[in-house]
């Protein structure tokens, strides 16, 4: 099979939506076959718990009370959240701040690493599993503890800035610099996309950064008309999927502040205040209404990143 | 030249990030006294002890919880590559009525916040009949068999519509069925999604505690998550070294998994069949 | 919030849609089998805490069933981290454990829901037997005129202090029953003397705020509303601004590293304070994790506003088809001398004031003896316990921790965060 076959598409432009070819009659059989996995999982495993938590959002559902006791309230939580609840909004744009921040950063520092690591020197294979350490720690104790050691007033990180004359602040009991330490412990944890772009960039073909080369392309052209490109729906992949992890959040903030959200709400994470007000506050129709209500903003965000990936994302299986 | 600064320049970045996991290394060196007073790396007292001390700090042998880590974590591993891989076949390469729909469903599952439907699965599984008993695994496990992590199915989505679909035209030509186009165009070809995902997924259930939390309750059967929060009682006792201790061997499971796992990826296309 | 009936109707409709098969598994109208001595009993039993912890109770259970072998136990033990997202899970599910271990933190929350057996019933038929606790005590289990937890523990506030620093030093001890005025003078003369702030600044702690209240004939809570005004709250974050102010507290990041409920987090054993506020019977635990002496007195003021209180309860699940066979095996933990050698003081002071004597006698651990032998000493004039704090109890506290924080942050006047925190406070307790 020759190369030249390769999707590759070198300097192509972006195109409009692509007409679905009408394929074979019986393609139709074989593609719920080949879901009836998916369907069964959607089905038993994933549809019911989510209606049951869309009905529950319209209930005064407390987790404890027998359900005898489920009270219907029509839109009363989502009217509370947009009128009654400044800490909803509050919530919201801590949330807002850090994805905006963090996912890019993160992205971004993945993409570099991963490049960085995409080529063949030695002990490759072990320093891209040494990058990707700190992704292993995940949401545990452990480093629950290492973070708010290494940034408090004499934690590591201030050690460093003493170095530089500096006197650092207390950063994660400090309210106006706790959600940094956020940004930085979501943006070190970056093994995940790294990988995956890491994967990603083993699918470009050599050769076409051969032929570029005899053509005199630079590095950086090279990367802007050849790896960019090929890479483009495992960058989608990642800005997608990172995007709404940035605004789930959910493990930094339980570990950078106990689960409390502090210090003073400073890091108090959409999904924590909603993870509070079901399990603290025992209000988990209210905790309902909310995950809904984020639902459709993120998804309307989805909605939108898909609709500007039609102009910059290149699939091999496009014509 | 070149690949010397490239070196160093991996070096200095691994040196900072790797800080913090010294960090954790050092501290699962010191005695409790110390964990407290010492911010440092490195202990002023070597105490090893606070290995065997964890090990064998529960009633039931920390090797226990590994195992039963273990288990759990290769089975979702296996449940995710197997299933997750057919349903994004169809969802990238078959044409079939609804396509559209299922996927913007399917990208719609990864929306919700979890902790909505924590109540609501453990009704669900337990009117299956899936709660407790002897392997009291099931309802952390089957759920992987049936590809509803979505999250892999959009990951292999996006990698098999890199695959050219010239391919698939030969191999029909060639006399393939659907399903031989899967099975020797689409499966060889996406092993980089594979790897990666058996990479996830199994650092993800290595790591995942309230899950795991929720539906195991026997300490025998505990996994290293759980285990590793009963080291530390907020309002009692804290073991804070030996949880350290712990926590340290529990990243060498995943640590070797990965490791091994990577060098698949090096070995992706560019090495493999599409040369030819 | 009560709907009408039509809206109750269908909620109540979907829930059986939903739930069909669940309404089989939650029976707790049924009459309870009696107590038969051969049939086999499992009993679900599910609590937090420690490995040590773990291996006591287990033991004292083993002797339950040594009595009684055909009852045996389904053994639960979990970090307190989680602990109550999995009970409330459980619970949901209709499968909540026959027996569960409680705080006054989620005991109302829990009782008002009707998820805890009311043990009125069996106590006063002396099959729950609290002649032998201290009436308060057992008192601190009643939820809306229904025993809902019997008390496990007794404990009650403690300042724990740093002797050898404040020894080498030269500088005198804290003592019980000194003002809170002459408190904040010794800390501010403690920090210039040993470089060391005096005290952790308490203004977030609820159970120093609590004690504070009660000193001044408030309380936190009084019926259905708190006990307490916003003035009083600007009172408390006043008397800490001044505190500060006077450097007898460290800075505001390092008391909120203190702030953390984790017994290796106090500014006691981290040596960045010379005094913590905890609870008496945690000392044992904060010694261990110090090389210093530490000491401990009650909270300033007069102790008679200290009250003793349930460190921990157990109830019994309503929904249990087992409740007497699970009601007898707490009475069994709580009453029986064995056990009572056998749980020793891991969950606080014994109950029952025999068992406590005879425990008390045996004690070889100086920190343990210590401890007990203060909370027994404040045991003289302990005044009554207050109610079981409210529903929003767990709200309550860290809506205190938020507006104290914002005080020591320089976000907020004393006057605002007291306004706020009363705000938050009403909303939590009133849902």
């Amino acid at each position: 099979m020759a190369l030249t076959t390769a999707p590759a598409p070198l300097h192509r432009a972006a195109k409009g939506p692509r007409v679905e070819p009408r394929g074979p009659r019986r393609e139709g059989l074989a593609g719920y076959l080949f879901l009836t996995p998916w369907l069964v999982g959607l089905a038993a495993v994933t549809a019911v718990p989510m209606l049951m938590s869309l009905v529950l959002s319209f209930t005064d559902y407390d987790i404890l009370s027998d359900w005898s006791e489920l009270n219907w309230v029509g839109f009363a939580n989502y009217e509370r959240m947009f009128t009654q609840d400044p800490t909803f909004w509050h919530a919201v744009q801590v949330t807002v701040l850090f994805a905006v921040i963090a996912t890019p950063l993160k992205l971004a520092a993945a993409l570099g690493v991963a490049l960085l690591l995409n080529k063949a020197i030695r002990g490759v294979g072990l320093y891209r599993s040494l990058f990707y350490l700190p992704s292993l720690l995940g949401g545990s104790v452990a480093l629950a503890i290492v973070w708010v050691s290494m940034f408090s007033r004499d934690g590591a990180f201030n050690g460093f800035l003493a170095l530089f004359g500096i006197a650092g602040p207390g950063w994660v009991n400090d309210p106006d610099y706790a959600l940094g330490t956020l940004i930085l412990l979501a943006v070190w944890q970056f093994g995940a996309p790294m990988v995956i772009f890491l994967a990603g960039l083993k699918q470009v073909p050599v050769e076409l950064y051969e032929a570029a080369s005899v053509d005199g392309a630079g590095a950086l052209r090279k990367l802007r008309s050849i790896t960019l490109p090929i890479l483009s729906p495992v960058i989608f992949f990642n800005l997608v999927l990172e995007t709404i992890h940035g605004f789930q959040g959910f493990t930094s903030a339980f570990v950078v502040s106990g689960g409390t959200g502090g210090p003073v709400d400073s890091t108090l994470m959409y999904t924590l205040y909603l993870y509070i007000k079901g399990f603290t506050d025992y209000e988990m129709g209210y905790a309902s209404a909310l995950a809904w209500v984020f639902l459709l903003a993120v998804g309307l965000l989805t909605v939108v990143l898909f609709s500007t990936g039609r102009f910059w994302v290149h699939y091999g299986d496009e014509r | 030249m070149k690949a010397f600064v490239r070196t160093v320049v991996i070096l200095a970045l691994l040196g900072i990030i790797l800080y913090p996991l010294f960090w954790v290394l050092g501290s699962s060196l010191k005695s409790q006294p110390e964990m407290l007073s010492n911010a440092g790396v490195l202990p002023e007292v070597f105490t090893p002890g606070n290995y065997p001390d964890g090990w064998s700090h529960l009633q039931t042998s920390f090797g226990r919880f590994f195992v039963n880590s273990t288990v759990v974590s290769l089975l979702v591993v296996l449940g995710n590559a197997l299933s997750c891989l057919l349903a994004a076949f169809a969802f990238a390469r078959l044409r079939f009525r609804g396509r559209a729909t299922w996927f913007a469903i399917m990208v719609g599952t990864l929306l919700l916040p979890g902790h909505v439907l924590i109540v609501p699965q453990f009704i669900v599984f337990r009117q299956l009949d899936l709660v407790g008993g002897e392997f009291p695994y099931l309802p952390l496990i089957l759920p992987h068999f049936l590809a509803t992590e979505a999250f892999f199915v959009f990951l292999m989505v996006q990698f098999m519509r890199g695959i050219p679909r010239e391919l698939d035209e030969a191999a029909k030509i060639d006399g393939c069925t659907t399903f031989g186009v899967f099975r020797n165009v689409i499966l060889p070809l996406s092993r980089p999604a594979l790897v990666t995902t058996a990479i996830f997924s199994f650092i993800w259930t290595w790591n995942d505690f309230f899950r795991q939390l929720v539906y195991v309750s026997d300490l025998p059967k505990y996994t290293v998550p759980v285990a590793l929060r009963l080291f530390i009682d907020s309002q009692g006792q804290s073991e804070i070294g030996p949880m350290f201790a712990m926590s340290v061997l529990s990243l060498l499971p995943v640590f070797l998994f990965f490791l091994a796992f990577q060098k698949m990826l090096v070995e992706g296309i560019n090495t493999s069949g599409l040369k030819g | 919030m009560s709907g009408t009936p039509r809206r109750r109707l269908l909620a109540t409709a979907l829930a059986a849609v939903l739930l069909a098969p669940l309404a089989a598994c939650g029976d707790d109208s049924g009459e309870a089998p009696a107590v038969d001595s051969t049939k086999p009993v499992e009993l679900s039993i599910f609590w937090w805490g420690g490995d040590a912890r773990a291996k006591l109770t287990e033991e004292a259970l083993a002797l339950y069933t040594k009595k009684h072998p055909n009852v045996t136990f389904k053994k639960t033990w979990q970090a307190n981290q989680g602990y109550f997202d999995k009970l409330a899970t459980l619970t949901a599910g209709n499968d909540a454990p026959d027996i569960f271990q409680i705080d006054d933190n989620f005991l109302t929350e829990y009782a008002s829901r009707n998820v805890t057996l009311d043990l009125t019933s069996y106590q006063k038929s002396g099959k729950l037997d609290t002649t032998k606790f201290p009436e308060s005590l057992w008192k601190y289990g009643v939820v809306d005129g229904k025993l809902a937890g019997v008390a496990f523990g007794e404990n009650t506030q403690g300042l724990v202090f740093n002797k050898t620093k404040l020894t080498a030093a030269g500088q005198p001890l804290p003592t019980t029953g000194m003002s809170w005025d002459a408190f904040i003078s010794w800390a501010e003369a403690a920090t210039a003397a040993t470089k060391v702030p005096g005290t952790q600044d308490p203004s977030a702690d609820y159970k120093a705020f609590w004690i504070w209240l009660r000193q001044q004939n408030k309380d936190l809570y009084e019926g259905k509303g708190l006990g307490f005004t916003a003035q009083d709250v600007t009172a408390w974050f006043d008397l800490w601004k001044g505190a500060r102010d006077r450097k007898a507290t460290p800075t505001a990041d390092v008391i909120r590293e203190g702030n953390a409920t984790d017994i290796t987090k106090q500014l006691v054993v981290t040596g960045k304070a010379l005094t913590s506020w905890v609870w008496v019977n945690q000392l044992p635990e904060l010694q261990k994790n110090t090389k210093d002496e530490l000491g401990v007195v009650a909270y300033p003021g007069d102790p008679k506003a200290q009250w003793a209180r349930a460190a921990l309860y157990f109830s019994v699940y309503r929904g249990s088809d087992k409740k007497d066979v699970a009601v007898d095996v707490i009475n069994f933990l709580a009453n029986d001398p064995e056990v009572g050698k056998v749980l020793g003081t891991d969950r606080g002071l014994p109950p029952n004031l025999d068992i406590r004597a005879a425990v008390l006698s045996g004690m070889t651990d100086a920190a343990m003896k210590t401890s007990i032998e203060v909370e027994y000493e404040l045991g003289k004039t302990f005044g009554p316990a207050p109610q079981v704090p409210l529903r929003g109890h767990s709200t309550l506290r860290s809506e205190l921790i938020k507006a104290a924080e914002s005080v020591q942050a320089g976000k907020a006047t004393p006057a605002q965060a007291a306004e706020a925190f009363v705000t938050a406070a009403k909303s939590a307790i009133s849902k």
